[in-house]
């Protein structure tokens, strides 16, 4: 959920992916080809020769011997700055204000996510069938989206559980005003989770 | 209409996964590596120690790499990095579905885990037959739904009511994949309770 951009993760895992399967085949080949290990020393070396001729050319100011390397390390740097920005953009989007609105002069009206979890849970109380709640909200593409999460207790009919889940977002819209996009969630408890996760006796 | 795709965006986002762990430990990983490569090549310029290798160390080590290693260490090496990448390749390409999915709602998206509706299931056709905890097991899978009972010894068992409770449990919850079900009956049976 949240607001990892999720294609930009399968493009740069499968980037990743081709990258070291292009590595692993060059690795198997020098392993087995009689020829291979020698085109692999001779590209080696023909490397090293044009770079040694890049810096030793555009020398620069002090130990900086060329602008070439100064770009290299630059290169460097900017990969390591775009692996930052792929690890940060990674969930987000969570936010205790679940909707907001300006009165003009007169000031603006905040609705915390809290005063909704403290009504759901008041409102679940006493119902058997939910082990716990909880309640969160996230800014989606379409405006701020509001997550319901209901722990079933065992065996009950998630039909159920959906029904309660719309009762109580029947009760929130009439608060709110307006209606805002929910997500409903029924997950089991956090034991059934850890055993194996789709069989149920 | 509007309201229509925010529900299946959300629906599609909450069944299928982001492959954000995945990404994170890449990340990780490429962050760590260029920052030494960089920082590395920093002190080979101004002729300091080397952290670990130095800029020329790991040249020549990569270009003597086939002189250096038996051909089968190599091959070796070369068979786990590839299936290394064979399976990121796989977890970008493939479908990444979760073992959840939705019921038909009017107003919000909502997404059962796959053990709810099985437990649920289970104790259905438990009531339906009149039998035990533990004597009816049910999977649920992609695209289907299997029981498996174990009759009680010495008591007929209603299969039709177990069918019955199984299918009106189904068609109650309007899953948005079709699954097709099936009951079977175990040979051996428990004793009586």
């Amino acid at each position: 959920m949240r607001r990892t951009n999720r294609a930009v993760n399968r493009i740069l895992l499968a980037v990743l992916g081709i990258a070291l399967m292009g590595s692993g085949a060059a690795l198997i080949a020098a392993g087995t080809l009689p020829g291979a290990a020698d085109t692999w020393a001779a590209v080696g070396s023909a490397v090293t020769d044009q770079a040694r001729n890049l810096a030793s050319s555009a020398s620069g100011p002090g130990p900086l011997r060329s602008w070439w390397l100064a770009a290299g390390i630059a290169v460097l740097l900017l990969g390591a700055g775009l692996s930052a920005a792929w690890l940060a953009s990674q969930g987000g989007g969570r936010t205790p204000r679940l909707a907001e609105q300006r009165d003009g002069a007169q000031g603006r009206t905040v609705i915390d996510v809290g005063l909704i979890s403290a009504a759901v849970q008041e409102a679940l109380n006493g119902n058997r069938s939910v082990v716990a709640a909880s309640v969160s909200a996230w800014e989606s593409r379409s405006g701020t989206a509001l997550r319901l999460r209901m722990e079933a207790r065992k065996g009950t009919s998630p039909r159920e559980l959906a029904d309660t889940a719309e009762q109580l977002i029947q009760g929130i819209d009439d608060w709110l005003g307006h209606p805002i996009p929910v997500l409903v969630r029924i997950t089991s408890g956090v034991r059934s989770r850890t055993s194996d996760s789709r069989r149920a006796k | 209409m509007k309201q229509d795709r925010t529900i299946r965006r959300m629906i599609r986002r909450e069944t299928h996964s982001s492959r954000s762990v995945p990404s994170m430990v890449a990340a990780s990983i490429l962050l760590v590596t260029f920052l030494w490569l960089a920082l590395e090549s920093v002190l080979w310029l101004l002729k300091d120690q080397p952290l670990l290798a130095g800029p020329a160390q790991l040249r020549e080590w990569l270009v003597g790499l086939p002189a250096n290693t038996i051909p089968a260490g190599m091959t070796a090496a070369g068979v786990g990095v590839g299936t290394l990448g064979l399976l990121i390749t796989g977890l970008a390409v493939g479908r990444g579905r979760r073992p959840r999915r939705a019921l038909a709602s009017d107003r919000s998206a909502t997404v059962v885990d796959d053990d709810v509706i099985a437990a649920a299931i289970s104790s259905q056709a438990r009531l339906a037959a009149d039998l035990a905890p533990g004597q009816v097991t049910t999977t649920v899978g992609g695209r289907s739904v299997r029981v498996q009972v174990r009759p009680t010894s010495g008591v007929p068992l209603d299969l039709a009511s177990i069918k019955t409770a199984l299918d009106g449990e189904l068609a109650a919850y309007a899953l948005d994949r079709p699954v097709t079900s099936n009951v079977r009956i175990l040979n051996e049976g428990a004793v009586g309770q």
